[in-house]
C-alpha cells in the first residue's frame, strides 16, 4: 500500500517525505523532473482516467476525469466508482463478463464498453470505458480511462430521430391514401350488397339489377385488390441504402437508444459481443429497428417476471465463415409451442396494446438483406430470437438487391 | 314509402360509388339522381322545384362538400358522408345545417334512417314555401291602397279609426276590406292577421308596414 500511496501524492502535486530532506542529490533531482513531467503529462491528458483500489475506491483521477464529472480538484478522492459510473461495480457488468472469458487474468481485452456515468450533480451521459488491470509495485489496482461520447450519442439520436420522422411521415401518408384508396371500393361493395339484398327481397326480383350489381361488386374487389398492389409496389421502392456495416455497433447503439426505457422496466441488458464479426452490406436504419424491436419485445416479455430477473442478453457471433447470428434471449414466459411461426404474421400480437407489424417488419429486413430471423424456446426459461445474415457485401443475395 | 315526388341527389365523384348508392337509394324506394361533382348539382338542379335532399361526399374535387353546402345554404337538407370521421369537419358540416354525417362505408340502415329524416324535413320546407308562395301572389293581387287597408286592419283597428288614417270615409275602407277578404282568400279577420303574422308576406309586397 506503501507504493501506491506514494503513487496517489506524486499525482496529486505533493512531493514524497523524503524531499524533505536536506541535501538534495542530482539524482533526486533528477527524479523529481521525472515526477514532475509525469505529474503534467498526467494532468493534461484529455482524456479522463482514474486509479481504483481494490474496493474501487478512487485513488487519483486527472484532471479531465474531474472536469467531466463535474468535481472539484482533489474531492474523488476516496468515492467508489459505482457512485460515478454505476455499472462498473455491476456483477452482471460486461466489464466484468468479458474479464471473465478472457483467456488470461488481469488483462482485459482492447475495447471500450458503453456505459452511462454519472456527474456529482447526478446527471447522466454516456461514456465510453477501457479497463486496464495493473499492478504497481506488487499492489493490485485499476486504470479506468473514460471518454465522453455525449456528443456522439446526441448525433446519432438525431440520425436515428430523422430516420424515424421520415419513416413514419412516409407510412403515415401511405397509410392516409391507403385508407382512403380502400375506402371507396369498400364502400361500394357494401352498398352494392345491401342493395340487392334489398332487391331480392322484393318480388318479383329484378335479377337484371342484380346481375348489374355482381358486375361491379367484382369489379370494385379487384379495384381494392390493386389498390394494395400499387401500396406494396410502393413500400418496396423506399430506398435501401446498402453500406458495410459492423453489427456490433449496430447493436450497442440499439441498446444505447434503450438504456432509459431499460431503467425504467427495470431491465438489464447483458452484451455478449464479439468485435470480430465482419462487417454486412446492409441499411443502417431498417438494422437497428430490426434490433430495437427485438430488444424491445424482449423487454416486454419480461414484465411479469420479477425485476431482478429481468435480464435480456445479446450475442453476437460468426456462424461458420459468412453467416453473422445475433442472438436476444429473454427470461420471460416464453413462446406458445406451435405459434413460433405464427408472431413472424402480419397483425399476429399477444400484446394487449400491440399491432403485430415489429416481426413481420423485422422478417421483411432481415430476408430483404438475405438473412433468416426465428425464434426457440429456451430450455429453462423465456424466448431466444435469432437473426443471421451474410457477412461481406459480394454474396449473390446481396448482388441481386444493391 | 314516401310522397313520390320527393328526390334523393347524390353527388359523389367515385362513379363506382356513386351508382352503388344510387341503387341503394333507389331499393328504398325512393327518386334518386346523381352527380358527379358539386359544379355540375349547381348547374343542372333547381333545389326548390320539390321536395329532395342531398347525400353529398365531403372530399370532392374543385368544389369540395362543405363549399357546396355555404352555397347552397339552407334550401335542402343535406346528409354528409366522408372516407374519414374527421371532428373538426364534422361539427362545422353540423353547424351550417347538415342534417347528419356519415361515414363510409355507410351502412344501409344508417343512410337509409337519415334519408327518411331528411326528405321529411323537406317536405315540411316544401309545404312552407307553397303555402308562402301562394300567399305572396295573393297578396300581389292587391292594389296599394287595398294593402295600405290590410296593413291597418290587422293591427286591430276599427274600420273608422283606418277611415280617420287614410283621409277617407269609413264606406270606402269597409269595400277595401272585403276586397282584402277576398283576395287573400279568406272568410275571417283571424285568418287574415295570421297570414300577416308571417311576416314574409309584406316585405316581398315591397310595401310599408305600419310601425
Amino acid at each position: 500500500m506503501a507504493t501506491l500511496r506514494a503513487l496517489k501524492r506524486v499525482l496529486s502535486g505533493h512531493r514524497g517525505a523524503g524531499s524533505k530532506n536536506e541535501g538534495i542529490t542530482k539524482e533526486r533531482a533528477s527524479h523529481d523532473s521525472i515526477v514532475d513531467g509525469f505529474r503534467i503529462l498526467w494532468q493534461s491528458l484529455p482524456l479522463g482516467i482514474f486509479m481504483l483500489g481494490s474496493r474501487g475506491e478512487v485513488l487519483a483521477a486527472n484532471t479531465r476525469a474531474e472536469t467531466l464529472f463535474g468535481y472539484e480538484d482533489g474531492e474523488m478522492i476516496g468515492k467508489p466508482v459505482s457512485l460515478l459510473i454505476p455499472e462498473f461495480n455491476d456483477p452482471h457488468s460486461p466489464v466484468w463478463r468479458d474479464e471473465a472469458s478472457s483467456a488470461s487474468p488481469g488483462r482485459l481485452p482492447e475495447s471500450a464498453f458503453r456505459l452511462v456515468a454519472r456527474r456529482k450533480q447526478g446527471a447522466e451521459f454516456p461514456v465510453e470505458l477501457i479497463v486496464r488491470r495493473s499492478s504497481f509495485q506488487n499492489d493490485a489496482s485499476t486504470l479506468a480511462f473514460v471518454e465522453d461520447r455525449s456528443d456522439h450519442y446526441a448525433l446519432l439520436r438525431n440520425q436515428q430521430d430523422l430516420a424515424h420522422l421520415t419513416r413514419v411521415s412516409t407510412m403515415g401518408e401511405l397509410a392516409g391514401s391507403l385508407a382512403h384508396e380502400l375506402n371507396q371500393p369498400l364502400t361500394a361493395i357494401l352498398s352494392n350488397v345491401q342493395a340487392a339484398q334489398r332487391f331480392m327481397a322484393a318480388d318479383p326480383v329484378d335479377m337484371a339489377e342484380v346481375r348489374d350489381i355482381l358486375n361491379d361488386i367484382v369489379q370494385d374487389d379487384y379495384r381494392a385488390s390493386e389498390v394494395l398492389r400499387r401500396i406494396r409496389t410502393t413500400v418496396k421502392k423506399v430506398d435501401v441504402e446498402s453500406v458495410p456495416l459492423d453489427l456490433a455497433t449496430v447493436i450497442r447503439d440499439a441498446v444505447f437508444l434503450l438504456h432509459t426505457d431499460a431503467i425504467v422496466r427495470e431491465t438489464r441488458v447483458a452484451l455478449e459481443v464479439f468485435d470480430d464479426v465482419p462487417a454486412v452490406c446492409a441499411d443502417k436504419v431498417q438494422l437497428q429497428q430490426v434490433a430495437l424491436n427485438l430488444l424491445l419485445n424482449a423487454f416486454d416479455a419480461m414484465s411479469q417476471v420479477a425485476p431482478k430477473e429481468r435480464v435480456v442478453w445479446v450475442g453476437l457471433t460468426l456462424q461458420g465463415d459468412d453467416m453473422a447470428r445475433i442472438a436476444v434471449r429473454d427470461c420471460g414466459h416464453g413462446l406458445t409451442v406451435g405459434k413460433l411461426d405464427a408472431i413472424f404474421k402480419p397483425f399476429y400480437t399477444s400484446k394487449p396494446h400491440g399491432l403485430g407489424l415489429g416481426l413481420s417488419i423485422s422478417r421483411s429486413i432481415v430476408e430483404l438483406h438475405g438473412g433468416r430471423i426465428w425464434a426457440e424456446n429456451n430450455l429453462d426459461r423465456g424466448a431466444t430470437f435469432y437473426v443471421t445474415l451474410p457477412v461481406g457485401s459480394d454474396t449473390e443475395s446481396q448482388k441481386s438487391r444493391c | 314509402m314516401l310522397e313520390p315526388e320527393t328526390l334523393v341527389f347524390v353527388v359523389d365523384d367515385d362513379d363506382s360509388v356513386r351508382r352503388a348508392l344510387a341503387r341503394l337509394i333507389r331499393s328504398a324506394g325512393h327518386a334518386v339522381e346523381v352527380f358527379a361533382s358539386a359544379r355540375e348539382f349547381l348547374a343542372e338542379v333547381d333545389v326548390d322545384a320539390r321536395p329532395a335532399c342531398l347525400v353529398l361526399d365531403v372530399q370532392l374535387p374543385d368544389l369540395d362538400g362543405l363549399q357546396l353546402q355555404r352555397q347552397l345554404g339552407a334550401t335542402l337538407p343535406i346528409i354528409f358522408l366522408t372516407g374519414h370521421g374527421d371532428i373538426c369537419m364534422t361539427v362545422h358540416a353540423m353547424k351550417a345545417g347538415a342534417t347528419d354525417f356519415l361515414t363510409k362505408p355507410v351502412c344501409d340502415t344508417d343512410l337509409l334512417k337519415a334519408i327518411e329524416s331528411a326528405l321529411e324535413s323537406a317536405n315540411q320546407r316544401f309545404a312552407s314555401r307553397c303555402e308562402r308562395d301562394t300567399l305572396r301572389q295573393r297578396f300581389n293581387r292587391l292594389t296599394p291602397r287595398e294593402r295600405e287597408v290590410m296593413a291597418l286592419v290587422v293591427t286591430g283597428r276599427l274600420n273608422k279609426q283606418v277611415a280617420g288614417e287614410l283621409g277617407t270615409a269609413e264606406k270606402t275602407i269597409k269595400a277595401h276590406r272585403a276586397r282584402v277578404m277576398t283576395k287573400m282568400e279568406v272568410t275571417s279577420l283571424a285568418q287574415l292577421v295570421h297570414i300577416a303574422d308571417r311576416g314574409d308576406i309584406f316585405s316581398a309586397g315591397g310595401t310599408r308596414r305600419p310601425a
